[in-house]
């Protein structure tokens, strides 16, 4: 370990570079503010630079994303750490907090590597890749994804062998297994925190046998199916490779159930669950797709449009929840719910199930500050303290919340809620500005 | 003309390439007149191929860029400025759209969306051969904001903007601020009543001193564009007798956040204005806000069985309305829920069409559903039909949750669940010329990237008059607004599209037709040289090319789209 620490000095720290993190940060450093923008991932862009299309213009995602995080990264008022994590945050006075920040060593040269990918095809370790939702393997020497930023090579050290092929290949010798974790201590006047959210672990649910049945997904996994940067060019069941032509989606999983701990809506589940749907139906024409749900809420702008328009172009929704789902010999799975509108169980067939998965908290938004200062909610989202005055404020001054670390949201109500915390931390620094 | 041309085609990852066959139009166009080199790209909006796109133009040595890719809509700024980025005059890049046009219009016809693609990219390579090297219009942007609506949104603007350092001018129309919320009681959400909250912003924006609030205020005119918009206000006399009195003033950029109207239902729908057992929500939320004692009264009668019906004048499929708005499922619940727990014996009946308690909102659901409500179900198919006879109200429908059984209740009071529709005083939007949407909404430029913005430059939107919002939603939209205009106008200059139209004064002998095809009213008589002629206020065009078809002696024309330059792509394209 590299114990030196280097003290830094911004105007803004931004934990998080996903959508909300970003949007935050461009809005402070296009204000004149001087922003650090921590990411802990290998890449910008959060969740949204992982998913197909977007409800409910079905504008491709990362056509919107790419962009953005590339306006970011080349900010001139914005520094960015990826592979890094922000370990606590001290509010020392008003206007004056000191952020301890550890950035993981890449073992890669960032701005020598070409992305040749010469180090993943000699790299003779295959693991599961996570970009792809597990759903095919990766090198341990690899490209995170194509559209990536930084789109460089990593090691993933937990995973080398360190053999050193891929060493021997690079042209540019940008590959460094002597690079040591750094410590860095920041001083910055004000804090945007846009930590995101988890996926609920579907796992949680034993009778959905995710795990178990092999061709019972998750949405995530879905959306990585239909992605432009998709990891088979057409869409499989995962058991045995068979395109699926009677796909089902389990809605509310692991939402909206005390039993699992999540009372609340994921608010994003059938919008985006139907946005699927309607990209199946252009993609497997003779796919038939059927939404199991209990309330379709699709209450944005223009959401109960596309809601109709899927309806319209042969998406069946039947109003009942999944009670179980068990496996035939073929891999085809029998969903076992109640017909609400017939008042009877019915058990129906299908050759591939999506589990719509919600939004749980990212619980690290509140282990970074002294304990119990930075207030979470029954959620464990991290509070609004004036929830319709100040929707960014939290209980710490000067710490704002963006995006879904503070609720469930969709893509749209993330980047307003990014603007408004970068207003509220910008009339914050201003307001404490000594004279 | 251009010799070195660099053209990329992109993939769009998938959504070109699965309809266009890139590689083929690469080679179509590579030997084309001009070109200098034509590369495919997965992704060309991507970092990794913006960098390769500046390191091109200088070891080619390019002088003009091409990309085929999306609608420019998207990104025609951003390839702009990798153009600058490699040292090229950024207006000389020519972007076509393939995707829109070629790809997704003609995914039953690979083959013909390939030709089609091919000669969209000829088209574009006969025009870059002409392109010039513009400079954007500079203008001097006045520093100060005009919010027009004093509601939670407007309010909270202007308090943001004024931190930021602008002077604000905060119109409202109504002698007093706090819109819709200042008249509310309890907040679902919230331990604070409407009213209070309203109070806490305003008290709160008083405490600055760069903000000007004129309330019984009506912008009557606008004039001008962004950067300079000199607006006429009227000041409405509070007492009859009083003076009217008008000003004028100077701002860089406007926020409009004029929010919404409550639905009002029509004469008979759900037996609305034939009973007088019959209410809308906000009617209801006063009632119960203003009762007193243990028992809930209206007209004289005792109050114990209460049925809401919702989604009054929403999610009207084949009717008006088509949209969701969002807050009252759970406005609703929360009304009910205040009315159980304060008056004696309350029964609720919510006959809903699919509860939409959206995130943590859920947990009043189940509050109330824990408080022994019930929940009927009913399709847009089969609404609810309401009867009264005498003083007795009867209620008939299909319960779609317990299975489709006709079922039939009492109520003393109907609660109809009215929704938001735009503000039927359009004023404002007429003013501006702000497009709406499907929904009659103000419509933004674009939900994710451009949210806040309008198509017209300097003019933002701020809470429900963009859409439905609860009070959260309408103060983040607000406080982005407010970051959006300040940042449109806080450099002091401001750059805007040299691609205008442009008169010959020579041939112009004004006959005003140029002035009638502007959508914008960028076209003014001017004398020059003795002689009437159209001139073009330049930071109010926005190169639509609308006036130049209609102008008989061809006098005016649109900069980057001369005749010669059209005449060149249509040879391409046929």
């Amino acid at each position: 370990m590299n114990e030196e620490k280097k003290i830094i000095h911004y105007d803004a720290l931004v934990v998080g570079g996903g959508i909300a993190g970003g949007e935050a940060a461009l809005n402070l450093a296009n204000t004149g503010y001087r922003v650090l923008l921590v990411e802990k991932e290998r890449s910008l862009g959060g969740k949204m630079i992982l998913l197909s299309k977007v409800f409910p213009s079905l504008d491709c995602s990362a056509c919107i994303t790419t962009p953005k995080v590339s306006e970011i990264a080349r900010h001139k008022n914005i520094t960015i750490f990826t592979e890094s994590e922000v370990t606590a945050i001290d509010k020392r006075s008003e206007n004056d907090f000191v952020a301890q920040i550890t950035k993981k060593p890449r073992y890669v040269h960032v701005e020598d590597c070409t992305a040749c990918q010469l180090c993943e095809q000699a790299c003779p370790v295959s693991v599961r890749d996570e970009y792809q939702e597990g759903l095919i393997g990766r090198k341990a020497a690899f490209i995170p994804f194509s559209i990536a930023n930084p789109k460089a090579a990593a090691i993933d050290i937990e995973n080398c062998t360190l053999c050193g092929a891929c060493e021997k290949v690079c042209p540019t010798n940008c590959i460094d297994f002597t690079m040591e974790p750094e410590q860095f201590e920041l001083h910055a006047r004000t804090v945007v925190m846009a930590t995101g959210f988890k996926l609920f672990d579907p796992l949680e649910i034993p009778r959905y046998g995710y795990g178990q049945h092999k061709n019972v997904i998750t949405s995530m996994q879905m959306e990585r199916e239909i992605a432009p940067t998709r990891p088979f060019n057409t869409i499989l069941r995962p058991g045995d490779g068979k395109v699926p032509d009677k796909i089902a989606y389990v809605l509310c999983a692991g939402s909206r159930d005390a039993s699992v701990g999540n009372p609340i809506c994921s608010q994003i589940c059938c919008m985006y669950s139907i946005k699927q749907a309607q990209l199946l139906m252009g993609a497997l024409p003779m796919a038939d797709v059927t939404i199991y749900y209990i309330n379709i809420r699709s209450f944005g702008k223009g959401f109960e449009e596309f809601y109709q328009q899927a309806k319209g172009m042969g998406v069946s929704f039947v109003k009942g929840k999944i009670g179980t789902i068990s496996e035939k010999e073929n891999g085809n799975l029998i969903l076992r719910y109640e017909d609400i509108s017939e008042g009877v169980v019915k058990e129906a067939e299908h050759d591939m199930v999506v589990l719509s998965v919600g939004v749980k908290s990212n619980p690290d938004a509140g282990k970074i500050f002294p304990q119990g200062t930075l207030k979470l909610d029954p959620q464990r989202f991290v509070a609004q303290t004036d929830l319709m005055g100040s929707p960014a404020k939290t209980s710490i001054d000067g710490v704002f919340v963006a995006g879904t670390a503070a609720a469930p949201m969709d893509i749209p109500d993330s980047i307003l809620s990014a603007g408004s915390a970068s207003s509220e931390a910008i009339s914050y620094i201003k307001q404490h500005q000594e004279a | 003309m251009k010799e070195r041309i660099g053209v990329y085609i992109c993939h769009c990852g998938g959504n070109i390439s699965d309809y266009v066959d890139v590689e083929k139009v690469r080679q179509a166009v590579e030997h084309e007149t001009g070109v200098a080199m034509a590369k495919t790209t997965v992704f060309a909006c991507s970092d990794a191929n913006q960098n390769d796109m500046v390191e091109d133009i200088h070891t080619h040595n390019l002088d003009g860029v091409i990309v085929a890719s999306c609608s420019p809509k998207l990104h025609l700024t951003t390839f702009r400025n990798v153009t600058e980025r490699g040292d090229l005059n950024k207006y000389t890049y020519v972007h076509t759209n393939i995707r829109e046009q070629a790809s997704w219009a003609h995914s039953d016809d690979k083959e013909g969306a390939t030709d089609k693609a091919i000669r969209l990219v000829k088209a574009a390579i006969a025009k870059s051969r002409y392109a010039e090297p513009l400079h954007p219009n500079l203008f001097e942007a006045e520093k100060s904001i005009a919010v027009i609506g004093a509601g939670i949104a407007g309010m909270k603007a202007a308090a943001a903007l004024a931190d930021k350092g602008t002077e604000v001018l905060l119109i409202e129309k109504e002698h007093r601020v706090g819109g819709h919320t200042a008249t509310w009681g309890p907040l679902a959400m919230s331990e604070e009543s409407g009213s209070a909250l309203s109070e806490r912003i305003y008290n709160d924006l008083l405490q600055r001193e760069n903000v000007t609030i004129m309330t019984g205020t009506e912008v009557i005119t606008s004039k001008g564009s962004i950067g300079n918009f000199t607006l006429k206000v009227r000041k409405r006399p509070l007492k009859e007798g009083d003076p009217v009195e008008t000003a004028e003033f100077t701002v860089g950029s406007v926020v409009v956040a004029t929010g919404f109207d409550s639905y009002q239902p029509k004469e008979g729908e759900f037996g609305f204005a034939q009973s007088d057992n019959v209410i809308t929500l906000p009617d209801f939320r006063h009632l119960i806000d203003h009762a007193e004692g243990k028992e809930l009264i209206y007209k004289g009668r005792k109050i114990r069985n209460i049925a809401y019906i919702y989604c009054v004048g929403s999610r009207q499929t084949n009717g008006e309305n088509t949209y969701c708005s969002r807050f009252c499922c759970t406005s609703a619940i929360h009304a009910s829920i205040l009315a159980k727990k304060r008056f004696r014996k309350i029964s609720n009946y919510h006959l809903n069409r699919g509860i939409r308690t959206y995130g943590k909102q859920e947990l009043l659901y189940a509050e109330s559903l824990e408080l022994g409500d019930l929940y009927l179900q009913w399709a847009e198919e089969t609404p609810p039909a309401v009867v009264t006879e005498g003083k007795k109200t009867t209620i008939t429908l299909r319960d779609i949750l317990s299975a489709n059984r006709e079922l039939e209740l009492e109520a003393d009071l109907v609660v109809l669940v009215t929704g938001m529709v735009p503000r039927a005083d359009n004023k404002v939007g007429t003013l501006f010329k702000l497009p709406k949407g499907r929904d009659h909404f103000f419509n933004e430029v674009h939900m994710k990237l451009r949210p806040v913005e309008t198509v017209i430059d300097g003019v933002t939107i701020a809470g429900s008059c963009q859409g439905p919002k609860n009070i959260t939603e309408s103060v983040n939209s607000a406080l982005s607004a407010a970051t959006k205009s300040y940042s449109l106008i806080s450099k002091g200059t401001l750059e805007t599209e040299p691609i205008v139209a442009e008169v010959n004064s020579d041939t112009c002998s004004w006959c005003g037709k140029c002035a009638e095809a502007c959508p914008f009213d960028a076209i003014l008589q001017q004398e020059v040289g003795g002689k009437m002629v159209a001139a073009v206020n330049n930071s109010v065009c926005k190169g639509c090319g609308m006036c130049t078809p209609v102008c008989p002696p061809d006098a005016i024309n649109l900069i980057n789209y001369s005749s010669e330059e059209i005449m060149s792509m249509i040879d391409a394209l046929v």
